[in-house]
């Protein structure tokens, strides 16, 4: 998709830089145009739809991934059947990626773009709070994982607030599998209200200042003026962040791997496809129905929603 | 499979004893240490690479000493460390790739499994040479099922029921009165009253409390049933297994309430820190006490009995070495010559140096003086079977993802008929092995 977005770009700039509007094209155009099209479409084709297209077909697979070609053996929809049925991390890792994308785009990503909304009006110690709320996103995930252990650690400074710092009988926030998702949502929403905030106030900086003047004259609140004004005028940072949002959520993994390799109520598929493909377990044909699962899941919505937005662009 | 299972945990049983008992062989064992001595000499630098996931700080260290002491034999070992699960998690595809011309491995089913893929080189010359060193337990756990030697043993270590003598005594507890398993939930509850977590258990990384599920299944329901059910033999939805999960639970009340928030090294913390009293381990336990006083204050006792026909007669005792890559098969001479190496004396004498309570597969090395590291030899020698581990036992699918994934369901209050009728479901899943 990005690749044969750019390419148009390369081959219109192309055009008017040569001045042939209406004119054929010379050899060498042809063979720049050719190079420019082709090499990122090979490139596309060869890393990105070509494995995915192997991942597909792998999935109706048994493997071990030990050996030649000769050891994949065919099993038809057996491991799709097995993993809507008998799998039992399955559920908890559909419920939790729902559940990641319902947390960040209902509450995530709303919080970031009404903090670059009030940060945006240069109120006193802007400069601080943009820092602050970005610092998260600028923290590597090791530097996180430490710091919300401290907090939420059975000794650490939530327990000691409470009061109940005892391994036999304090709350454990991590290790109880109805608990800890909510923890790690926290930590992720932490990290990505930073994120789409700086997304957000970087678009609004570029918004033309006479679009405000002129709601102002016609006597519009401020908030007004972002709803009706501003925000639809966003429309291209509004689709990125969009995008961002539900991508994210989708492939969320680290974090949670972080804190304990993704299991006990923190599953996610993502963590079940590499946990099933690369760790010990090697359950390629498996692993791989898992990945087309999840890439059913990330690319639909997608979809769907850059679909209605070109739409009403034309 | 069951009998040779049991077979080889005879034998390494009498394995174990030579180890104590073992002068014996010092002779006979001398010549191969000094051949690799002479062989040395002749070339001046022998290249080989060595893929380690010895990546805790303790285990680093002996791997720093050996490849020191394998330096002035003449070897240019250039040693990659790499972290422990990560290791773990890539083995195949690093097996695959362009491994390192030797790697640490375990004896056991997973072993074998590589041997019988191709993926590492058989060294059965090398054990024409070496064989003197090691009592046949140890070469039938090198042994693939080709019949082949693929694995040089270099250390073992049991698992047992961890403690402070500190602890025990100012309670009151005596170690040697807990022998059934209402005499052991008794201490719990002494422990209990005195405000000290009774049991220490960490399973966040997932295979932890594997350990504590073998013990508790092979002594209620014995060792033949315990290595049908990891072989997939025996069913999940036996009668047996629920028993199994039903005394496990008669625990929960005496075990700390993080269960699932700290790896094994946390837990062990809580036992180092006089905050409990015992934890179910390995005994690399005492690799996280640093102050030597605090080592000599720690001792073991066998997992108490629960059905009194299979007492105490089993124990898991998991065997460390290494395996020649296929790869290694490009430096054949080299990796063949650094392996006899690591079957000598001189790789135990070095690791020894660092790891004064190790215990050794060589039975050149001498009896171990460490009384800690004595009393893992005794509570051995006690036994009639050794398991592995369940994750050496088993399918690395079925207990590397399915089963580890069962227990912490387990731990944390699933219900335990659900979680059996969904392991056997999911182990019927699995492609013919």
């Amino acid at each position: 998709m990005t690749s044969s977005t750019t390419t148009k770009t390369a081959a219109a700039e192309v055009t008017p830089r040569r001045r042939r509007r209406g004119h054929s094209f010379t050899k060498t155009d042809r063979a720049v145009l050719a190079g420019l099209v082709g090499g990122p479409t090979l490139l596309h084709v060869l890393l990105v739809w070509i494995p995915a297209f192997c991942t597909v077909a792998l999935s109706f697979t048994y493997w071990d991934g030990i050996g030649g070609l000769d050891q994949i053996h065919w099993v038809g929809l057996k491991n799709y059947q097995q993993i809507f049925t008998i799998y039992q991390d399955f559920r908890p890792a559909v419920r939790n990626n729902v559940l990641w994308l319902g947390f960040f785009a209902l509450i995530a990503t709303p919080l970031g773009v009404i903090l670059a909304y009030y940060i945006d009006k240069e109120l006193k110690g802007t400069k601080f709070f943009q820092t602050a709320f970005y610092l998260p996103m600028v923290l590597s995930l090791a530097v996180t994982g430490i710091v919300w252990d401290y907090i939420f650690r059975t000794n650490g400074f939530v327990n000691s607030v409470m009061g109940d710092t005892s391994a036999q009988t304090a709350t454990s926030w991590f290790g109880d599998p109805n608990k800890n998702i909510w923890i790690v949502l926290l930590i992720a929403s932490w990290r990505h209200i930073g994120y789409v905030m700086l997304l957000y106030l970087a678009g609004m900086k570029s918004v033309d200042p006479s679009l405000h003047e002129a709601a102002a004259i016609d006597g519009a609140t401020a908030w007004y003026t972002f709803r009706k004004v501003i925000f639809p005028s966003l429309r291209p940072v509004n689709v990125i962040i969009i995008v961002i949002t539900v991508i994210d959520s989708l492939r969320a993994f680290d974090l949670v791997y972080i804190i304990n390799r993704g299991r006990n109520g923190l599953q996610l598929l993502g963590v079940l496809v590499y946990d099933n493909i690369f760790g010990e377990a090697t359950r390629i044909g498996w692993g791989s129905a898992l990945a087309t699962i999840l890439f059913a899941l990330s690319i639909v919505p997608i979809m769907l929603y850059l679909y209605q937005t070109f739409k009403r662009d034309n | 499979m069951s009998d040779m299972i049991t077979e080889e945990g005879v034998s390494r049983r009498s394995v174990l004893k030579g180890t104590v008992a073992g002068a014996g062989a010092l002779a006979v064992g001398g010549l191969v240490g000094a051949g690799t001595a002479s062989s040395a000499d002749a070339a001046a630098t022998k290249k080989v690479s060595v893929g380690s996931n010895n990546s805790d700080p303790a285990p680093r260290k002996n791997d720093v000493a050996w490849v020191a002491a394998a330096k002035t034999a003449g070897f240019d070992v250039k040693l990659n460390i790499v972290d422990h699960n990560t290791f773990q998690n890539q083995i195949n595809s690093y097996l695959q790739g362009t491994p390192d011309d030797i790697f640490t491995w375990f004896a056991g089913y997973r072993m074998q499994f590589f041997a019988k893929k191709g993926l590492s080189t058989s060294i059965s010359d090398v054990w024409k040479k070496i064989s003197p060193n090691f009592s046949a337990g140890y070469k039938n756990a090198s042994t693939g099922l080709d019949g082949k030697q693929y694995f040089i043993p270099t250390t073992w270590y049991p698992w047992a029921i961890m403690y402070r003598k500190s602890v025990f005594a100012a309670a009151g507890v005596d170690p040697k009165t807990i022998v059934t398993w209402a005499d052991f939930i008794n201490a719990c509850k002494t422990f209990q009253s005195k405000g000290i977590t009774p049991v220490a258990l960490g399973d966040k990384g997932g295979w932890e409390a594997m350990g504590t599920f073998d013990f508790i299944n092979f002594r209620t329901n014995g060792f033949k049933f315990h290595m049908d059910l990891t072989a997939g033999r025996a069913k999940w939805t036996d009668p047996r297994v629920q028993k199994t999960f039903a005394n496990w639970a008669t625990m929960f009340p005496y075990q700390n309430n993080n269960v699932l928030d700290l790896a094994w090294d946390g837990a062990a913390q809580l036992v180092l820190q006089k905050k409990a009293a015992m934890q179910v381990m390995g005994a690399f336990h005492a690799s996280i006490y640093t102050d030597p006083a605090d080592l000599a204050d720690l001792a073991l006792f066998a997992f108490p009995e629960i059905t009194a026909a299979y007492g105490r007669e089993a124990v898991e005792a998991p065997i460390d070495g290494y395996m020649l890559s296929k790869h290694a098969s490009k430096n054949l001479v080299n990796a063949k010559a650094l392996a006899e190496f690591i079957a000598s004396d001189k790789f135990g004498k070095a690791v020894l140096k660092v790891a004064p309570t190790s215990l050794f597969a060589n039975n050149k090395m001498p009896k171990p003086t460490d009384p800690f590291a004595r009393s893992q030899v005794d509570l051995v020698n006690g036994c009639k079977y050794i398991a592995q581990f369940f994750d050496r036992d088993s399918r690395p699918d079925f207990a590397g993802t399915i089963f580890q994934s069962a227990l912490q369901k387990f731990l944390g209050g699933g219900d335990p008929k659900a979680i059996a009728t969904d392991l056997q479901a999911q182990w019927d899943a699995l492609p013919p092995a």
